[in-house]
């Protein structure tokens, strides 16, 4: 059974008002309960491309479908009940006294019931390990639990569809990956997540789909491990893959596949030729 | 409609190339003048003059521009106000229950091309003369760097401060803060999500940069700070300050003496 | 080689934020010498005290930020307690992770000349010292240029621009390259290898970047616990995988995979490079090369 298309756009055009084209023409689906990372250089179009979806941004031309309907006749906030966007620096999102009333204010922008919105608050505390700081001024909090605190706010508010814009970047490889988690279970709790990063590790290890931009353009959308072997692609847009991709492309002479995205893999591929080559040679030995 | 990024506007001028201090003279000496003259065919030339200055600093058309979108409705709105509330001598007109007077209309001309005259006389300065050597002019009329460097970051930040308005806005809008149905007071509660965080944004950044600026010895006592670009009276420079006092003291002479300027319509007295 | 930056027992805590508020020591005990000419990276989890370490090298910790210090740092020998921010800055410049909010002058010549102008210099040298600078980070047709309008990577290197026209001895990096794209990490990095190997400048600089800290350092040292945790060479530190896990630090992937393949296949591969990963696998001569070319 095919999944539903979740969000689309048809032939969406868009410049900036000073500014050159910034989108031409982008027609793309992607199906409900994806996991998508957006990957390119700056100037690429992708917060501009991710801003069409909740409406912050609107076409010049082409439209944007949001489970089959066009999302012109709705404001950003009326989008706000499906699509949730977790911005690049949390500072401009925090201002509330307390953790709580932080991540409170999304659901009751919502219209919650006290009850639900009480209800989701605390689920979300507790999903993000935010329980120690609930009542903490989040504004002096360290830096990656402002973090925290920005993506629980926009959890809360239970979207179906989740954007969020570099969430990794300036934190450290606990943070990272605790932080990945989280977004991982929420892809399996059939959520829609767009994640536009510049962290080619998280990709390799997190995202199972890609969308390569360039230049206003979408050069290429498919499964992760497809966009890393396409060598050509990632010359051409100066998207730099994992280390350890980097190492298995070279190694290819000798055996290694070409779609290498992870540490284990890594040490797996190069186990196996290993006792391949011994298999070989035992066998010529005994011959 | 944004304010232009950086008020200075670098071309060849002789506006331009007048040392900051004598654009400082000549925009308190006008806008004093300004104060005074209630004729409004004077005010008329006066605007006409300055419009004039503008084009000779080859000023760009849309900083030019700027002044007028920004402060005809004022402008207009000061006009209409005097005309309406204080109308003096005969009427000329009636509108309803409003009577309109030539003097009325005049002194209601005058209200509001003085606001018009006495911006475009502050931007003469502002769009021809770089941040550096403003803050250098304030310096060496005695008054402190610190108020001078205030000055300089305030015009420097405010793009900064406009953008930071409107990623804000839209984030807090993705959060589902609905602001269209809201007017007037209600609408500015609504906000407070979005003033908050701007005033938390700018507490931070602005302890970011006060770390810069000390990492870049600013404050070093004991020794005198120097400037890249020295501002030094030319001799062009003593020309214009003598002509600007002589007219100054000419148009006060005439004005005080004989009264020209003081009546709205008639030129003198 | 002599020690041109000395930390002697460094305790630091910042002043409370409510009155009754307790003191909360973010360094506690901090021991580190550091070598003209050498290039030191600063690795640390988040919160830790990096930034507030960097700051204490140019003496805005203390003499800025108030707060309660114990030990000594000397810059060049100079002890940070007993010399005001603007002396210290002749000897150490420090740039800042946010390229938006340390930039603050209309042009970039402007931005380069506010530090000169700060120490007093004559003009014609504030002139040639910037000629220099902008040179030395390949931004010499920016000159006039507004920095509001550059690239994340080209304010970031008029940053560094800036500090490094004042010439000092020692440049400290707090994150320089924490919100830039990928070309413009590549644009710091190379510019700061190369203030190192061609201009002998002493580099501390705060990372994650743990395979561009095995690209570039001479040592690294890992901050945890508001103490030095290791301070080694890179092969050491990324060598040691789970003391750097358990510290919640990230190591080159190649010496993730060392580490790895030591403990499967009883081998004892150092590597934190890609290069050096590359010629022990296929060198050993226990791979057959099948693809020609």
């Amino acid at each position: 059974m095919s999944k539903s298309v979740c969000l689309e756009t048809r032939e969406l055009k868009f410049s900036y008002p000073d500014g050159p084209t910034a989108l031409h023409g982008i027609s793309l689906d992607v199906k409900r309960g994806d996991f998508v990372a957006v990957i390119g250089q700056n100037g690429s179009g992708k917060t501009t491309l991710a801003k069409h979806f909740n409406g912050l941004l609107r076409p010049d031309a082409g439209k944007v479908c949001l489970f089959g309907e066009d999302i012109a006749s709705r404001n950003v906030s009326q989008l706000a009940q499906d699509v949730g966007y977790v911005f690049q620096n949390p500072d401009h999102q925090i201002f509330s006294a307390t953790v709580r009333e932080e991540i409170d204010f999304g659901p009751r922008n919502l219209g919650c019931s006290n009850d639900k919105v009480d209800r989701r608050t605390e689920e979300a505390i507790e999903y993000f390990g935010l329980g120690n700081f609930a009542d903490c001024q989040p504004a002096v909090l360290g830096f990656g639990l402002r973090r925290k605190v920005s993506i629980a706010a926009v959890y809360a508010m239970k979207t179906p569809v989740l954007i969020l814009d570099e969430p990794t970047s300036g934190l450290d490889l606990k943070s990272t990956n605790e932080l990945m988690a989280v977004i991982s279970e929420l892809h399996r709790l059939e959520h829609t997540i767009i994640l536009i990063t510049h962290d080619m590790r998280v990709v390799a290890e997190y995202v199972p789909h890609c969308m390569v931009m360039r230049g206003g353009e979408i050069l290429a959308h498919d499964e992760t491990r497809e966009i890393f072997k396409n060598s050509e692609l990632l010359l051409e847009t100066q998207i730099a893959v994992p280390q350890i991709s980097e190492l298995g492309n070279r190694m290819t002479p000798y055996g290694m596949p070409d779609d290498v995205l992870t540490v284990p893999e890594f040490a797996d591929e190069y186990s196996r030729i290993l006792s391949g080559l011994e298999e070989g040679k035992k066998s010529a030995d005994r011959r | 409609m944004p304010i232009v990024v950086d008020l200075y506007s670098q071309r060849q001028s002789w506006v331009h190339r007048i040392d900051p201090r004598v654009k400082l003279l000549f925009v308190a000496s006008s806008l004093l003048l300004l104060l005074l003259i209630k004729n409004v065919y004077i005010m008329l030339i006066g605007l006409v003059l300055i419009h004039l200055l503008h084009w000779s600093a080859h000023i760009p058309r849309e900083r030019f521009m700027f002044v007028w979108k920004t402060l005809l409705p004022v402008s207009l709105i000061m006009f209409s106000m005097w005309v309406i509330f204080y109308p003096t001598g005969e009427p000329i007109a009636e509108l309803w229950i409003v009577q309109i007077t030539a003097i009325g209309l005049a002194q209601g001309l005058v209200l509001g091309l003085r606001i018009l005259t006495m911006a475009f006389v502050v931007f003469a300065w502002l769009y021809t003369t770089d941040h550096p050597s403003l803050v250098r002019s304030l310096v060496k009329l005695k008054i402190p760097l610190e108020w001078g460097l205030i000055l300089s970051l305030a015009l420097r930040y405010i793009p900064t401060f406009q953008s930071m308005y409107a990623v804000i806005s839209e984030a807090q809008q993705a959060r589902g803060l609905n602001l269209s149905e809201k007017k007037g007071y209600r609408r500015v509660r609504a906000m407070m999500p979005i003033f908050v965080a701007m005033v938390i944004s700018s507490l931070r950044a602005s302890d970011q940069l006060a770390k810069a600026l000390e990492s870049r010895a600013f404050g070093a006592s004991g020794v005198q700070r120097t400037n890249l670009h020295e501002i030094e009276f030319r001799r062009l420079d003593y020309v214009f300050t003598a002509i600007i006092l002589g007219t100054i003291s000419a148009l006060l002479f005439l004005h005080l003496r004989f009264g020209i300027g003081t009546h709205p319509v008639n030129l003198m007295g | 080689m002599s020690e041109i930056v000395r930390i002697d027992g460094l305790g630091y805590a910042y002043p409370p934020i409510d009155l009754d508020g307790r003191r909360e020591w973010v360094l506690r005990d901090i021991n580190l010498e550091i070598h003209a000419g050498e290039f030191v990276s600063i690795m640390g989890a988040t919160g830790v005290g990096k930034t507030t370490l960097c700051l204490a090298l140019n003496g805005i910790v203390p003499n800025s930020t108030g707060g309660t210090i114990r030990g000594d740092v000397y810059i060049d020998g100079l002890n940070t307690k007993r010399h005001p921010v603007s002396d210290l800055a002749q000897h150490v410049g420090v740039v800042f992770q946010e390229p938006e909010t340390q930039l603050f002058n209309v042009s970039v010549e402007a931005e380069i000349a506010f530090g000169l102008e700060s120490l007093g210099l004559p003009a014609i040298e504030i002139g040639e010292r910037i000629t220099w600078a902008l040179s030395v980070v390949g931004m010499t047709e920016f000159r006039q240029r507004s920095p509001f309008k550059l690239s994340g990577g080209q304010k970031q290197r008029v940053a560094i621009a800036s500090i490094l026209a004042m010439a000092p001895k020692i440049l400290v990096l707090d994150e320089p390259t924490a919100s830039l794209d990928p070309v413009g990490k590549t644009e710091v990095f190379s510019i700061v290898r190369e203030l190192r190997q061609k201009h002998g400048i002493t580099i501390v600089m705060v990372e994650h970047e743990s395979e561009r800290i095995a690209e570039f350092s001479d040592r690294v040292i890992v901050l945890g616990n508001g103490t030095v945790q290791m301070a080694s060479s890179p092969a050491d530190v990324f060598s040691k995988v789970n003391e750097m896990r358990t510290l919640g630090l990230s190591i080159p992937q190649v010496s993730e995979l060392a580490d790895r393949l030591n403990r499967t296949n009883n081998t004892e591969y150092v590597f934190t490079q890609l290069e050096e990963a590359y010629s022990e696998l296929t060198g050993s001569g226990n791979l057959v090369r099948r693809i020609s070319g």
